[in-house]
């Protein structure tokens, strides 16, 4: 039985951007919680206590966060990847930590509890696969009789849609082929070269990858399936709590709003009157949503402030941003460009951290703002804004 | 947040005890105490710290016993709230971290039923509730009991003459330490690690029975198997969470330590602090008393308060108010101190009390010697600060300032709109600075060369001048001294020249153009300049010879993240001066001597 888990932290997300900017890839907050943590209790509910968490990009944030692991029923032990050279390059940082047979995954991808069990009954070495749609952004495993063959990364053909989860059961035999910038793939199949056998176990649970930053909304409907109703703060006289809503300490919703689950709302917020919020929708901590507003499957970070008589779909608005009223950001589908990949998405508005948005500002479905832009009022936005734009 | 331990075994259960308790003290600090039983159960417990309980313990033999570090949340800080918590009988006897929500019903029953209390804690009823089930059985009468309960818990429970421990957790951390012919629990690992390296992880809703030689786990009646882990780090650095240093992860919490407090505070029906008899009766005096970082904030709370009441506000020190300043105040007094239990505010406290003053106290330790002898409290929701250097603990008290004040300032509505949306805006920008340290890093490694350093800023920046050079020579041990801007050239300047650096503070408010004719002179001298100063100030980036820059904020905020800038600032100096950052010379975190 595995008792300890190695969980990569380190890395960035540069497609991710603006979110990750300021912040690592496993620290994408989605109701309430950053993604780290979903991964850490899933290992934790599997009764792996014992977490190595290597981190490395603003690796403060995962320590200000996740602290020594008490509060998730976990100890973990910190290890610093100073250059991100890869994944195999990570792992091998936690070499003095690691005794004996360990889980390695990802702390950037939503894993289910359920998804881990179906490796941690297996021996070692071992690969979680499944089956997905499309391959070409993952690492595709072929495999004969149950057995790893290979694996290739991000194939240019499709060679078939099994790919690997990131997620491993492995021995300290790994530390022995692990190179220099390398990733973890590449030491695999030397591993099977020389002969070693890695079996490929396959699950239907619960799997994402966040790569874009719309991916942060599905991963947000994922989450919030899952989430469970429970209303703390004030309620007033004429609010509509319907389905799963969940409301923390010190927030007010105002009279007459209207709350359709599934959606979380972080503490200390204020919150209407007269605020329509359907699902499946996730709000951060002492965030302000002035009267008239209606927001439908978006997430909202900290510190928000939205003012009245605005409208946002599918929109992902980043913490500390503050928007004045009238603000529309309605879904539509558009083309966006990230590096020189095209991509057709529905999708609102997306707006990096510490943006500042006059009246009435409309966005463009698909628009993605970077951080600390300053857009006056009455002005229409599309396209990519980088950091710190000013509209005028 | 509290710490629990409980010890069964061979050895003698006191020190134990004692040892498990002082690693768990980063979980709070205001009380503590154990119960050692044998064939009767000997309680000793006291509002103090765990070292200052240790010399004052009787002998108390025994090998199985119980102990708790307590963070009050019901009821003060005080020798009969402190924990362990006994039964009528006095035979049994409960340490508890969590809430119990249902605690004012299972009291006024059990009081109905003929139970007699002695605290005003929640954790009382749990003792109450064990006795009342007791047919013979410990663990039989905690599982029952632990039915009527609604609320969070982690607990140790004991009985004399039943050699066992009894836990139980629901959202709560506990863990057990698995020995030889010894067993251990605990909140959290650390305070077993000097004893055991196999630890066991307690899961919601568990219930276990510890004996010398056995440990059995039940949940939902039945029995359940939960694996032992072998840890192999050790105990210091897991309590700082990643970071070389408490002081660093200290600073780290701070944009959490505002988000909190401001929550708290803006969801609270009533203002946090009654100001009223003396804005509205035409006393309009208020006097501000404090000693060390805390008159540092008493100062900024000065500018504050003038600025909004246009009143005049006094500030005093502590130490010196007691021996003179005899003018009695007829206003308002607020008085600030981060442990409560600081000698002199606590004089000063007492002789305002005696003088008819009402006092209001700003503290960080709820129910601490200051706010129970204050007429009015407010707490700054900092938790526990172990780094000497006060930091998340000062920018609290400055946020307990903002709200004492902002209900009563005399600013028309937008201007009042604008304040506390500015103040919910704080959180994301003290985030900023800690998020872009390298400037502030490469600075510090140019400070940490010198002996010698002036610290600048004009208005509501200039005590935080004061309290930079305060924190750097406190940890770094460089020379500082903090200045009014316009003070330098009447004395200082003559120590002015290139081996002493001068750090300029700048606020985006009518001082911007004055500090700039400042930092002119003091370039004429040749000293080295670093600036702090917010975005898109290309002014200060010709003159100066290092700047770092700060997000923008209502110059009255601009203490906040000034000073956070200032804290890295230290910090980051100690460390290339390799100081020992957390604990330095000569220095106690609460002073309680005058």
């Amino acid at each position: 039985m595995l008792k300890k888990a190695v969980i990569l932290a380190a890395g960035e997300g540069q497609r991710l951007r603006p979110f990750t900017v300021n912040r690592p890839k496993v620290m994408l907050f989605i109701a309430g919680k950053p993604i780290l943590q979903y991964v850490v209790e899933a290992v934790a509910q599997n009764g792996i206590r014992d977490i190595v968490l290597i981190v490395g990009y603003k690796k403060e944030q995962v320590f200000d966060y996740m602290g020594s692991g008490e509060h998730f029923g976990v100890r973990i032990t910190y290890v610093t990847q100073d250059r991100q050279l890869g994944t195999a390059h990570a792992l091998a940082r936690a070499e003095e930590e690691i005794k004996d047979e360990f889980l390695l995954l990802p702390g950037d991808n939503l894993i289910a509890a359920e998804t881990i069990a179906d490796i941690t009954r297996i021996n070692p070495e071992a690969v979680l696969v499944k089956k997905v749609d499309n391959p070409m952004r993952y690492g595709v495993v072929a495999i004969s009789q149950g057995k790893v063959t290979k694996i290739v990364e991000k194939p240019d053909e499709a060679i078939g849609n099994v790919v690997s989860t990131g997620i491993y059961s492995l021995t300290r035999e790994i530390f022995s082929f692990i190179e220099p910038e390398l990733d973890l793939p590449e030491a695999l199949n030397s591993m099977i070269a020389q002969g070693h056998s890695i079996v490929a176990r396959e699950t239907n649970g619960t799997w994402l990858d966040v790569i874009y930053p719309w991916d942060v909304l599905d991963l947000n409907g994922a989450i919030l399936r899952q989430a469970p109703a429970h209303v703390g703060g004030t309620i007033e006289a004429g609010v509509a709590l319907k389905g799963q809503v969940s409301v923390g300490k010190d927030t007010v919703i105002r009279s007459n709003s209207y709350l359709s689950g599934p959606v979380v709302i972080g503490d200390g917020c204020d919150i209407g009157p007269n605020v329509c919020i359907l699902p499946a929708t996730s709000i951060g901590n002492n965030v302000v949503i002035a009267p008239f507003t209606e927001i439908k499957n978006s997430v909202i970070g900290d510190d928000v402030s939205i003012g009245s008589g605005s409208m946002l779909q599918d929109s992902v608005i980043d913490k500390g941003c503050v928007i004045e009223g009238h603000f529309t950001a309605c879904s539509g589908r558009d083309e966006i460009r990230v590096n020189h990949e095209r991509h057709t998405v529905s999708v609102g508005a997306m707006l990096g951290e510490g943006c500042k948005l006059g009246n009435s500002v409309v966005a463009q479905p698909g628009v993605i703002v970077g951080n600390y832009s300053q857009i006056r009022p009455l002005k229409l936005i599309s396209g990519w804004l980088p950091d710190k734009s000013l509209v005028m | 947040m509290c710490g629990i331990v409980g010890y069964i075994g061979e050895r003698q259960a006191k020190p134990v005890l004692m040892s498990s308790l002082s690693r768990l003290e980063y979980r709070g600090y205001d009380s503590c105490g154990i119960a050692i039983a044998g064939s009767h159960v000997e309680v000793y417990k006291d509002a103090v710290r765990v070292k200052v309980l240790e010399k004052v313990l009787p002998p108390m033999p025994g090998t199985m016993g119980i102990g708790h570090t307590r963070w009050a949340t019901h009821g003060e800080p005080s020798q009969v709230n402190a924990h362990p918590h006994g039964d009528c009988t006095g035979e049994i006897s409960v340490v508890h971290n969590g809430v119990i929500n249902n605690f004012q019903k299972l009291k006024q029953q059990l009081v109905a039923e003929g139970h007699k209390f002695i605290s005003e804690t929640d954790t009382e009823v749990i003792s109450h509730l064990v006795e009342k089930y007791y047919v013979g059985n410990l663990e039989e009468a905690v599982t029952v009991a632990l039915h009527d309960i609604d609320g969070s818990y982690a607990i140790v429970v004991l009985k004399a003459d039943e050699p066992k421990l009894v836990v139980a957790r629901k959202d709560s951390p506990l863990i057990i330490g698995v020995g030889d012919r010894e067993n251990f629990v605990a909140s959290d690992v650390p305070a077993i690690l000097d004893y055991t390296s196999r630890v066991i992880y307690l899961e919601d809703d568990d219930i276990g029975v510890i004996t010398r030689d056995s440990i059995n786990i039940r949940r939902h009646n039945a029995d359940v198997k939960r694996k032992t882990h072998q840890i192999s780090w050790n105990v210091e650095d897991a309590q700082k969470a990643g970071y070389e240093h408490f002081m660093l992860k200290e600073i780290h919490e701070q944009p959490k330590v505002i988000r909190d407090t401001i929550g708290g505070y803006i969801s609270a029906a009533e203002p946090v602090a009654d100001l009223t008899k003396s804005l509205d009766t035409g006393l309009g005096e208020i006097l501000i008393l404090a000693s060390g970082t805390s008159y540092h904030a008493a100062l900024i709370g000065k500018y504050i308060m003038e600025d909004l009441f246009k009143v005049a506000v006094r500030t005093e020190l502590a130490s010196e108010f007691n021996y003179y300043g005899q003018s009695p105040v007829r206003g308002q007094t607020i008085v600030i101190t981060q442990s409560g239990e600081t000698a002199d505010a606590l004089k000063a406290i007492k002789r305002l009390k005696e003088e008819n003053c009402r006092v209001i106290v700003i503290t960080n330790v709820p129910g601490s010697t200051a706010s129970r002898i204050a007429d009015q409290v407010v707490d700054t929701r900092a938790g526990p600060e172990i780094s000497v250097a006060a930091t998340k603990s000062f920018i609290a008290q400055l946020m307990a300032l903002y709200w004492l004040a902002l209900p009563y300032a005399k600013v028309d509505i937008r201007k009042l709109d604008n304040l506390i949306m500015g103040l919910r805006q704080l959180p994301g920008k003290v985030q900023r600075v800690l998020d872009n340290v390298n400037a502030v890093s490469e600075c510090a490694r140019q400070l940490s060369k010198y002996n010698d350093v002036f610290f600048i800023g004009r208005g509501i920046n200039f005590p935080v001048a004061l309290e930079g050079a305060l924190k750097l020579k406190e940890i770094s041990y460089i020379h500082a001294e903090g200045y009014a801007a316009g003070e330098l050239k009447h004395g200082p300047f003559a120590l002015l020249g290139a081996d002493t650096p001068v750090v300029a503070i700048i606020a985006q408010d009518n001082t911007a153009e004055v500090m700039l004719t400042n930092i002119k002179e003091v370039k004429a001298r040749r000293s080295p300049v670093i600036a702090v100063v917010g975005e898109d100030n290309e002014a200060i980036s010709e003159l100066a010879d290092s700047v770092i820059t700060v997000p923008q904020v209502d110059a009255i905020f601009s203490p906040v993240v000034n000073t956070v800038v200032l804290q890295l600032l230290a910090y980051y100096t100690a460390k290339y001066r390799g100081c020992p950052i957390d604990f330095p010379r000569n220095l106690a975190k609460s002073v309680t001597v005058e």
